[in-house]
């Protein structure tokens, strides 16, 4: 998808050799235009939930909330996390995973055996653990964050291994790779080590085209560009409700 | 439909203790209660939404308790001696005596609670009656009060018609050949059938954590029927690291609800969260509400167990006046 969205937003802006977007640029302005509209999902999703309980929505194919959800879910990982310090009930929460991705961007649950450990406010961290009906024990373990740490009670939950976690990952950053130049243009190579597709789904290219060509009017001082994307932006969110 | 092969449920899988599964059908379990609770009844398109888990475990923790005070109809049951010291230390897991029996001769025999006073404290006075204190300025007490004393060494009264009774030993009269002992010489106009018990009494000490008995209790054995919050607590086995808090580590392995009364729990937690919530209508709590209670009225129908052949024994005695 990358390749297509790179000459979408050139044959847009390129005109007479006055708006050429470097690759380097494109990969910039293709990883912030992904980030949004990755947060963005999450809004959406939110939104879609409130019409699905206010009942104003469809099933089936138009239940846009599920397919919201089936996007989000494309980015969820599961993985041990490691102990640190080890034999502690201290985990260091999920910082790199493959390629060139930096973070979780939510962690939706911690796991020991089959149970869920839930997460609580560190304000309510002395009430729980010191109420007789809802102390945290291995049967309801619970857990708070502090930095990148996650610090599970009961402490006996403890050690490599035993604490995994389900999390949304940040999409990872773009990259439009080449590896010769033609006529003085970069060629497309998608088989390069660093090569990175955009990992939204198909639907979402002429909205990610649109993102990038504001980053790319705004770069090359175009208001025009910039205006009529704005516009474009409008009436497809407009059209999604 | 069983849920474990007959392997596991007669013999726990040759695991002990051997009757760990016995009934078990009946139960259950706290965890299924908070499980099936956090998938079923909470979630982005059911009413309660957005709450901690641990929310539902205090809820459901306290329907249980509640449920185990008067609904259940579970009784425990302590034998234990009683010594010298007339005392029977509350059982661990103890909220509310039922009854009381001394087992005797292979029988039990219900005991009488004594609507007086059998145990109190009682401070050191000079021949004044001023009370005396220590260099601290704290009041000195004696091991055991006047009371307390006569009632360990034997030698006190009670109104009731036991061997402690008052008109146990005294004077007597005699009718045709006959002695009589147990009442005073004169006038007695009826029997007040509260105290008319032959067996010894008790007392409960609540903040003491003891039952207190009469002297004819030294050397007895006692049955205890109580109820118990149904929550099993387990010794605190939390170490608390350093910096962070102790955390008590009761294990709710056990704690179990009757099946009849499992949609009275959903119930119970919805109403509850529902009716501590910001911003929910009163209707839909009172729905809650009116959910609930009818609930628990039906599950308490089921757990009496009323049905003919149980009422047939109690019908066949209807028209005999004094029984």
């Amino acid at each position: 998808m990358i390749n297509s969205v790179r000459n979408t937003v050139l044959a847009i802006c390129n005109k007479n050799n006055y708006g050429y977007i470097s690759p380097s640029d494109f990969n910039l302005f293709g990883q912030q235009a992904q980030m949004d509209m990755f947060e963005d999902y999450f809004y959406q999703y939110n939104y879609q939930i409130n019409k699905v309980n206010a009942h104003t929505t469809g099933s089936s194919y138009a239940n846009l909330a599920e397919n919201l959800l089936e996007v989000i879910d494309s980015f969820s990982v599961y993985e041990a996390l490691v102990n640190n310090p080890p034999a502690t009930n201290n985990y260091s929460l999920p910082a790199i995973i493959i390629g060139n991705t930096g973070d979780f961007y939510y962690i939706n649950r911690l796991q020991f055996k089959n149970l869920d450990i839930e997460k609580v406010s560190e304000s309510k961290l002395l009430n729980l653990t010191n109420s007789l009906l809802t102390a945290p024990t291995e049967e309801w373990p619970a857990y708070i964050v502090r930095g990148n740490t996650a610090t599970i009670y009961p402490d006996t939950i403890a050690g490599a291994g035993v604490v995994f976690c389900q999390y949304i990952r940040y999409p990872l950053a773009p990259k439009w790779t080449y590896s010769t130049l033609t006529n003085g243009e970069p060629v497309f190579n998608h088989t390069s080590a660093d090569y990175q597709d955009f990992e939204l789904p198909l639907s979402d290219e002429p909205m990610l085209t649109t993102k990038i060509l504001q980053y790319a009017g705004i770069s090359i001082r175009e208001t025009e560009v910039v205006n009529t994307m704005n516009t474009m932006e409008a009436n497809e969110n407009q059209q999604e409700q | 439909m069983a849920y474990l092969s007959g392997y596991q449920y007669y013999e726990n899988a040759g695991a002990v203790p051997e009757d760990e599964n016995w009934g078990s059908y009946q139960y259950v379990s706290l965890t299924d209660v908070v499980n099936n609770f956090m998938l079923i009844y909470q979630g982005n398109h059911e009413l309660v939404n957005n709450i901690n888990r641990y929310q539902v475990l205090f809820h459901a923790k306290r329907a249980i308790q509640e449920l185990n005070y008067d609904a259940f109809k579970e009784i425990k049951a302590l034998e234990l001696n009683v010594c010298d010291d007339l005392r029977f230390v509350l059982p661990p897991d103890f909220v509310n005596w039922v009854r009381l029996s001394l087992f005797k001769n292979g029988m039990l025999y219900p005991l009488t609670e004594n609507i007086q006073a059998n145990s109190a404290e009682s401070y050191l006075q000079d021949n004044n009656c001023n009370i005396l204190f220590d260099q601290s300025g704290n009041i000195l007490q004696p091991e055991h009060s006047l009371l307390d004393t006569e009632r360990l060494a034997g030698t006190a009264r009670t109104m009731y018609l036991n061997n402690d009774s008052i008109y146990n030993g005294s004077e007597g009269y005699n009718i045709d050949g006959q002695w009589y002992f147990d009442f005073q010489i004169g006038a007695r106009y009826g029997l007040n059938t509260e105290t008319a018990n032959v067996n010894p009494t008790f007392r409960l000490d609540k903040a003491a954590g003891v039952i207190n008995f009469s002297s004819g209790m030294a050397g007895e054995q006692c049955v205890l029927e109580y109820i118990s919050d149904g929550m099993n607590r387990q010794p605190f086995t939390g170490t608390g690291s350093k910096g962070d808090p102790y955390v008590p580590n009761p294990s709710d392995v056990g704690v179990k609800v009757h099946k009849f009364f499992e949609e009275f729990i959903y119930a119970y937690i919805k109403y509850t969260i529902l009716n501590s919530r910001f911003g929910i209508q009163e209707y839909v709590v009172r729905r809650a509400q009116k959910d609930k209670s009818a609930l628990l009225r039906n599950a308490k129908i089921r757990i009496s167990n009323l049905h003919p052949a149980r009422l047939l024994m109690n019908m066949r005695g209807q028209n005999k006046l004094i029984k």
